[in-house]
């Protein structure tokens, strides 16, 4: 059972805070694994505990990214490939999605992919079920556990708002992967750290992968970001202390004035 | 060339330790100060994440870490557990699991250490006496030779670690004299498993880190194997003060950040509590209080790095013993002392709470406050410093 478990390193997202033009602070932001991706990289080892076999990890990011892909390294993966090209720069999902496909096919043969369901920064939850698509396999969103692999198929637990779905999938294919909430996430061992250090850790650039370079970076993104910004920030309201037949009309009475109601 | 910086595995350390220790012990900290004892779960996530003894090499159990790496551990644990207690069961067991390491034999290394790093014993340091503390060569504990194994007699006292010893199991490295009328020639160091025939411990009640016991035992006629022995005989003195140069390194860098972290509550505070109209953040003695304990903590956490490294550099032939003594006494001399008035300070700022037990930082006062003597006191690191400066022969004592 060959798992690649596709990874990015996003700014903890617990501590973001906007500046007065709405920008994102990065200054002094920490960067960490997506919570997401460190639970696909844990399901992946469990998986690999339980059927053998390897578990490679893959990022598209600049070098500091790095971190995250150690981290990976040292709470078990067994390989980890780096895909870093200034040619990449300002990628939407789509052209990241395809340079993943690209770099995932000259990695070699996977059994399973399996990804985050989403990133905590852009939330788009597109790069998993895309990369399926430029490789033509099956793919299942909002997986929560992969319940067992027999026969060349997956049965897994995929979440849905209000309850959840089996799904038999056939091998190879991607799951993007959503943690239970009550995850609580691995911290890697000092063990792991010191053993992560000699695991192959292979560094490709945009002319290590095949492919039209015309859908690299900026030029390959359709999607273009206006603006970031913090939703608004929502007043406290208008509480009505009165008896309910007069708050209710007053309330009716606000309503019509702002012509939610007429 | 001068370098400030961590390697990546040290920040990859760092930040696995920091994330456990700020999401697992920060917040049950305070309740140890009733319960008395470091949580089973803690020491359990501690040795799976192989923070407990993780100098010892990984043959017995532990990760082979140097002393600066062991450092960064010891300063996020104490970032986190305001009480020192994890910090002081920290120190402990990587500054005599090293020792242990360097100088204990095959056979009782493969016996005791991974017992040790797996969080099932205690290993702890037993040298102070009721009459004999910075003063050593002041022991009254004997050891004698009987065929193939030893026998000891005494009894120790202010011993960190004592409950947590006899009672999951493991013991302490401790000192006696062999040889009495040899002096600091005559003393030997060795394994002593408190759940032995003929130990009675005693306890006591300290003021602070008070999740791990402090307390004594006597030694009534104990019977010890030979491979118990730590180093040669009647080397004891020489490699116990090595272990103590361990510590006191890791004691330095728990001083700053305890005392950093502190600082970083009281940042809070002040911006946060408003004073005749305005947060206190806005007060400029306060802020100058604030730079003046800020800086000279960060010269702290500094100088007890580059102690911990030259005590690195020994193993590796840079640097000699003496440099090392004096390098870890300059650490660790102001580390209590700055320390603490970083924190009084920090507590004052918060008026009649920083007064209450509910306030962390009257209990990381409580737990640095011990560091002024533990595992050599303030005095005796002037004693070592000036000795390194002037020579031998102007030894005050002799």
């Amino acid at each position: 059972m060959n798992i690649l478990v596709l990874v990015k390193q996003v700014p903890d997202t617990s501590d973001v805070k906007f500046d007065e033009r709405g920008v994102m602070i990065r200054e002094g932001v920490q960067s960490i694994l997506n919570v997401f991706d460190q639970f696909a990289v844990e399901e992946a080892l469990r998986l690999k505990q339980k059927y053998g076999g390897e578990v490679s990890v893959m990022t598209l990011a600049p070098e500091q990214a790095k971190t995250a892909v150690q981290k990976c390294l040292a709470l078990g993966a067994d390989k980890a490939y780096h895909i870093s090209d200034r040619a990449f720069g300002g990628s939407d999902t789509l052209a990241t999605s395809y340079a993943l496909s690209l770099a995932i096919k000259k990695a070699g043969n996977f059994d399973l992919i399996m990804a985050g369901n989403q990133a905590t920064d852009g939330d788009t939850g597109h790069i998993g079920p895309q990369v399926a698509e430029w490789l033509g396999i099956p793919h299942v969103s909002y997986v929560e556990q992969v319940v067992s692999i027999d026969n060349g198929k997956a049965l897994v637990k995929s979440i849905l708002e209000d309850g959840y779905r089996m799904v038999e999938v056939e091998l190879p294919a991607l799951l993007a992967c959503l943690p239970p909430t009550n995850f609580e996430y691995t911290n890697p061992s000092m063990s792991g750290i010191i053993k992560a250090k000699s695991k192959p850790y292979i560094w490709w650039k945009a002319d290590d992968i095949d492919g039209d370079k015309s859908k690299f970076g900026l030029n390959g993104s359709p999607t273009r970001v206006l603006k970031m910004y913090p939703p608004p920030k929502r007043s406290r309201g208008t509480v009505f202390t009165e008896n309910y037949q007069d708050a209710v009309k007053k309330i009716v009475e606000a309503l019509m004035e702002k012509k939610v109601i007429e | 060339m001068l370098d400030f910086t961590f390697t990546e595995e040290q920040e990859m350390i760092r930040e696995s330790v920091r994330d456990f220790a700020q999401k697992k012990i920060a917040p049950i900290a305070l309740e140890m100060e009733k319960t008395k004892q470091i949580p089973e779960e803690i020491i359990k996530g501690m040795a799976e994440l192989g923070l407990i003894a993780p100098t010892v090499s990984p043959e017995y159990g532990g990760q082979g870490f140097d002393a600066v790496t062991a450092g960064i551990i010891a300063e996020e644990l104490a970032k986190a557990d305001v009480t020192g207690s994890i910090p002081v069961f920290y120190l402990v067991q990587a500054s005599w699991g090293h020792i242990f390491d360097k100088y204990g034999t095959e056979e009782a290394k493969k016996e005791i250490l991974p017992n040790v790093t797996k969080g099932k014993w205690f290993l702890g340091i037993a040298t102070t006496e009721s009459d004999a503390g910075s003063d050593v060569v002041g022991t009254r504990t004997t050891i004698r030779k009987e065929g193939d194994h030893y026998v000891v007699n005494g009894e120790k006292m202010y011993i960190s670690g004592v409950r947590e010893a006899y009672t999951r199991g493991g013991g302490h490295i401790t000192i006696a004299k062999q040889n009495p009328e040899l002096g600091a020639k005559g003393m030997t160091l060795f394994y002593l498993p408190l759940q032995s025939k003929g130990i009675i411990p005693t306890y006591v009640d300290d003021l602070g880190r008070e999740g791990i016991s402090t307390g004594g035992f006597t030694i009534d006629n104990v019977v010890i194997p030979k491979h118990y022995i730590i180093g040669e005989e009647n080397r004891g003195f020489y490699i116990v003060h090595e272990g103590y140069e361990y510590a006191r390194g890791l004691i330095s860098v728990i001083c700053a950040g305890a005392g950093l972290q502190s600082l970083e509550r009281g940042k809070k505070y002040l911006k946060e509590r408003k004073a005749f109209g305005q947060p206190l953040a806005k007060f400029e003695a306060l802020q100058f209080r604030l730079a003046e304990h800020y800086t000279k903590l960060s010269f702290l956490r500094l100088g007890a790095y580059w102690a911990l490294w030259t005590y690195d550099q020994e193993a590796k032939g840079k640097a000699t013993r003496f440099e090392v003594s004096k390098a870890i006494a300059m650490a660790k001399m102001f580390a209590s002392e700055w320390s603490n008035a970083a924190i009084d300070e920090v507590m004052q700022w918060q008026g009649a709470f920083g007064y209450t037990r509910e306030c962390p930082d009257q209990a990381a006062w409580r737990a640095i406050r011990s560091f002024a003597w533990a595992e050599g006191s303030k005095e005796i690191m002037r004693v070592i410093v000036s000795r390194e400066l002037l020579g031998k022969e102007y030894i005050s004592y002799k």
